[in-house]
């Protein structure tokens, strides 16, 4: 990774971020049968990346470790349970499985 | 059902309180700091031991602003592949953030300057916890909230990252990969307890679990957006 490679990564994700911005977000907020989408979309696409970090290792599907703590996360998040006490449930118990 | 002029408003509140009427609570902000804490120091360790240069590695955090995109072009250049590979593999992963700038501009009421701001500042936990507020006046307070929050997480993270990343040690050990997507979890469960926020995170998270080993890096999470349309598609009328 060069200055020049940190630029042109940098201009591609800021000119994303604005075209969703203004161009998207427009759209949607004009669009009232598409104004669902505004709540719609955080679900499924960060339901995605959350896949994509508990069981994706490069392009091959791996249940490991992480795969238990995002159960344990699970069962808390369904359980009402604070946000700092999901994410260090979610760490402790991918750790233990770890060690064993 | 009564009728609203901001359909979106009345969607994003939920019957169980929590985020929805007052926003993330301190705690919660506390939380997303240290997230975003443990994502600075895992992250600049790998791209610091990469690139070899403390000052690039804090520039490219900090202009990039997306630890997702460093990591994507690190791992095409790591599997052999072309600069012009890796910077497209870069961008594409960072579409989620066009697609979730795509939310908040739908539900921002502000200038085009204070657009702009935000838009470039648009992350999952930020957006998520904005875009279930009721008022205008409370998306913007929450969204800016949680940006402090994570920015703080993620400077701080940057600096331990880049100084002293050798003291840290494997980060996996610890378990401290498994606290971001945990934090996402968390911080999407109101979304996940309404019937078209769940359908659209099983059919997202579904496709994207299919096109893992069959797409290139990125696509399966632009791929999930077929999810929110489904929802859409087929619960038009739930408020719950």
């Amino acid at each position: 990774m060069s200055w020049a490679i940190v630029a042109v990564l940098a201009a591609g994700v800021w000119v994303q971020r604005l075209l969703g911005m203004f161009v998207g977000g427009r759209v949607l907020s004009r669009q009232p049968a598409l104004g669902r989408l505004a709540t719609l979309i955080p679900a499924a696409v960060v339901m995605a990346v959350i896949v994509q970090l508990t069981v994706a290792s490069g392009r091959s599907l791996e249940l490991d470790a992480r795969a238990v703590g995002m159960a344990a996360a699970g069962i808390l998040v369904w359980r009402r349970a604070p946000f700092v006490v999901v994410a260090v449930a979610a760490a402790v118990a991918t750790a233990l499985v770890r060690m064993i | 059902m009564p009728v609203m002029a901001d359909s979106s408003a009345m969607d994003a509140t939920t019957s169980t309180g929590d985020h929805a009427a007052s926003g993330p609570r301190w705690g919660d902000l506390g939380a997303l700091c240290l997230t975003f804490f443990s994502l600075g120091v895992t992250v600049n360790v790998l791209v610091l031991d990469r690139v070899g240069s403390e000052s690039l590695t804090i520039v490219a955090a900090v202009a990039i602003n997306s630890a997702t995109t460093e990591l994507a072009y690190l791992a095409v250049r790591d599997a052999g592949g072309t600069q012009l590979a890796a910077v497209i593999a870069g961008w594409v992963v960072a579409s989620r953030f066009g697609l979730l700038a795509v939310s908040l501009g739908a539900r921002l009421r502000v200038g085009t300057w204070h657009r702009a701001a935000a838009g470039l500042q648009s992350f999952d936990p930020n957006v998520t916890w904005a875009i279930q507020q009721r008022q205008p006046r409370d998306v913007v307070r929450v969204f800016w909230r949680a940006t402090a929050a994570m920015h703080l997480g993620w400077l701080s993270g940057i600096a331990v990252g880049v100084f002293l990343g050798n003291v840290i040690g494997d980060a996996q050990r610890f378990g401290l990969d498994a606290v971001f997507p945990a934090a996402l979890l968390a911080i999407i469960g109101n979304l996940l307890r309404r019937r078209s926020g769940a359908l659209a995170a099983a059919v997202g998270g579904g496709l994207c679990l299919l096109l893992i080993p069959i797409t290139p890096a990125g696509v399966p999470i632009i791929a999930s957006l077929v999810g929110a349309v489904v929802a859409l598609a087929t619960m038009p009328e739930e408020t719950l």
